[in-house]
């Protein structure tokens, strides 16, 4: 049995449908990658999941406890860690934990035992007297992290972690993340909208692109799969004939065209090579100004699925 | 939960010194000005100084100098000239000036002539031309003025002995800026939902109303504390002394913290920042705080006023408190009313501000 199982999962607000019916089983000591661009509604799908938000369809269950019947042992098994830095700012490392750790009923020494070992994960035993007001961006991740781990929860669900921080706050937060799982036996949600960071992290990953799964597989699954390489072609000539030559060495994408010339994204359903892509511009008139080849990757897939890319949609 | 909640307020609350000051130090300087304003030396009025001109040698205008002068109630400056007088009343250098023309004799037709600006508020006014009217004419009887009135207090009132004005100006300003606490109540919530804490919380395995209490009560203890703190130091500072039964006393203050920290529920209900909550907030409170009697009695006010009055619970509080602190031996009896009705506002401001809060906008 999954950890957590979403079926048919769904939020609308009014007339909008902000997540269509939502399927998910995330295992036991996984790190299950939620990926897409700003606005896809991983954060609504989350908080439905951790009982944020009430979903309009479907259900969910953690650790076996229904999240609508079973609410409180369902919401104990989950660390829900925000995008958002969820802290009291004027209180210190420690005295937040302590608040925290609280509030899911840690009592005494067995709480003082869990804020000392979540400071030590979070690396910040040296300043866990200071008022967070004081940290750095990516201290105050570290912190947020810690902040939902103290019970201890089967499942951490993790928000954009990294959203703002420096590489070495990045790599503590990877570090953390990856320990969570080997060390402690939790199962890690992460959403995110950095190919890399779930590229890096994640044993499966599900694609979310305005409020559906578009793909869900592991990493390597999807990237063999939907991954093919593109190479972006930048020409003189004429863009419908020039489109249409290069459809003959793979799926074509004008992004853009003038009356002298275009750009085309080609994507590799085999390896092209540079010189085959020259010569068929030339053959359709045209000449080429510039080539740029991407590698296999998340980014590819995510462009080949939804036909855009995570940054156009962060544009 | 909640014993969690009030700990990290508490120390939320000891670095928060913008909110401290207005909780404890702003009431003080209020109390301490009002005081210095209306109550002069220790809550006892300071008798008025007023100018006089008269003919010498007319023995009614000197009878009746003389009533004003040893009444207590005014000091008398002679002057030389009418001119004079005026040009004093004019620069507000005394209170009002009399003539008294040759052959004063008001039973023949010659009356004194009060100088005084008629511009001025009736309630300045009136009680200064009614007391000099008094005495003058008392003068005109002379040693066998009968009394033509004796002040009574009606059946059961009971007033506290050698109360001062500071036993009206306290519970005043303590009402006033007990629901000031409102606005501090708001902002936490609206702090709370804007930096993404209350989506953390609404996680972990607590319901929504005690997420709800789990910020009122620890409010609910400050407002104790202000209350305490404001009354503690009337009583030492000002002299302010409880007339009636201290349960009572203890019961309106617990009701009044309570009412005005479910407005602050309220308030955050309607506001989505923390701007919107101190616009919002502050002339709720002030119009309030106006209209229930906090800055000036509501018995100065016109019926209308004092009508519409009736719809703050400041009014309620604050007519609990008069009874309580200036009637000797008020029991919880005497004031279970104002007890009702403030506790019934409370709970009206936490019913419609618990229905229309979201924890997240």
């Amino acid at each position: 049995m999954a950890l957590l199982e979403c079926r048919g999962l769904g939020k609308d607000y009014g007339a909008l449908c902000a997540v269509e019916a939502f399927d998910l089983d995330v295992e036991e000591g996984e790190v299950f990658g939620l990926l897409g661009p700003n606005g896809a509604g991983k954060t609504t799908t989350i908080s439905m999941m951790c009982g944020v938000v009430t979903p309009s369809r479907g259900s969910v269950r953690v650790a076996g406890h229904d999240l609508a019947r079973d609410s409180f042992a369902a919401r104990r098994a989950i660390g829900l860690v925000p995008q958002d830095l969820a802290l009291y700012e004027d209180l210190s490392a420690r005295q937040n934990l302590r608040f925290f750790g609280g509030i899911y009923g840690l009592r005494a020494g067995e709480l003082a035992a869990r804020i000392d070992w979540a400071l030590s994960l979070a690396g910040l035993v040296d300043r866990s007297t200071e008022p967070v007001r004081r940290f750095s961006g990516g201290m105050k991740r570290r912190l947020n992290l810690a902040a939902g781990l103290l019970h201890r929860p089967r499942l951490v669900i993790v928000d954009e972690p990294t959203v703002g921080v420096d590489l070495q706050s990045r790599n503590h937060i990877f570090a953390t993340i990856r320990a969570l799982c080997a060390d402690h036996g939790m199962s890690v949600l992460n959403t995110s909208h950095y190919m890399e960071e779930v590229e890096l992290l994640c044993q499966r990953v599900a694609i979310m692109d305005r409020g559906r799964e578009v793909a869900r597989d592991s990493v390597d699954g999807l990237i063999g799969r939907h991954g093919g390489g593109s190479l972006e072609v930048e020409f003189r000539g004429e863009p419908a004939r020039v489109a249409s030559a290069l459809g003959a060495l793979g799926g074509v994408a004008l992004e853009e065209q003038g009356a002298a010339g275009g750009r085309v994204r080609l994507r590799e359903k085999e390896p092209v090579k540079p010189g085959a892509v020259v010569r068929a511009v030339e053959a359709a008139g045209g000449e080429v100004e510039s080539l740029r080849a991407s590698k296999p990757s998340l980014e590819t897939v995510f462009l080949a699925l939804t036909g855009h890319s995570l940054r156009d949609d962060e544009a | 939960m909640i014993v969690a909640a009030i700990r990290k307020e508490a120390q939320v609350l000891l670095r928060d010194r913008s909110a401290l000051t207005s909780l404890f130090v702003l009431p003080i300087v209020f109390m301490a000005v009002f005081g210095s304003i209306f109550s002069g030396d220790g809550g006892a009025a300071k008798p008025r100084l007023v100018a006089v001109v008269r003919g010498q040698g007319d023995a009614r205008a000197a009878a009746a100098v003389n009533a004003i002068a040893t009444s207590g109630l005014f000091r008398v400056r002679e002057e030389v000239s009418r001119a004079r007088v005026e040009e004093l009343v004019a620069d507000e250098d005394v209170a009002a000036g009399l003539v008294f023309p040759p052959g004063f004799d008001p039973m023949a037709g010659v009356p004194a002539e009060l100088i005084i600006d008629l511009g001025a508020s009736p309630v300045v006014r009136g009680p200064l031309q009614g007391a000099l009217a008094g005495l003058i004419g008392r003068s005109m009887f002379g040693a066998a003025a009968p009394d033509v009135l004796v002040a009574r207090s009606p059946h059961g009132a009971r007033p506290l002995a050698g109360a001062t004005a500071f036993q009206l100006l306290i519970p005043g300003n303590a009402v006033l800026f007990g629901f000031f606490l409102a606005l501090t109540v708001g902002i936490s919530f609206v702090e709370e939902r804007k930096t993404g804490t209350f989506r953390r919380l609404l996680a972990a395995p607590v319901s929504r109303p005690v997420l709800l209490l789990a910020r009122l009560v620890p409010y609910y203890l400050v407002g104790l504390v202000q209350m305490s703190f404001l009354f503690g130091l009337g009583a030492v500072g000002f002299g302010l002394r409880v007339g009636g039964s201290l349960l009572a006393f203890a019961l309106l203050t617990a009701v009044m913290v309570f009412a005005a920290v479910s407005l602050g529920l309220l308030i955050a209900s309607f506001s989505g920042t923390e701007r919107q909550v101190g616009a919002i907030g502050s002339v709720c409170l002030l119009l309030m705080g106006l209209l229930g009697g906090g800055m000036v009695p509501r018995p100065l006010m016109p019926h209308t006023m004092q009508t519409i009055g009736l719809f703050t619970p400041h009014a309620w509080a604050l007519e609990g408190y008069y009874d309580i602190l200036v009637r000797q031996g008020t029991g919880i009896g005497d004031v279970v009313r104002e007890i009702l009705v403030v506790a019934g506002f409370g709970i009206g401001f936490a019913l419609i501000g618990s229905l229309r809060f979201r924890f997240e906008r």
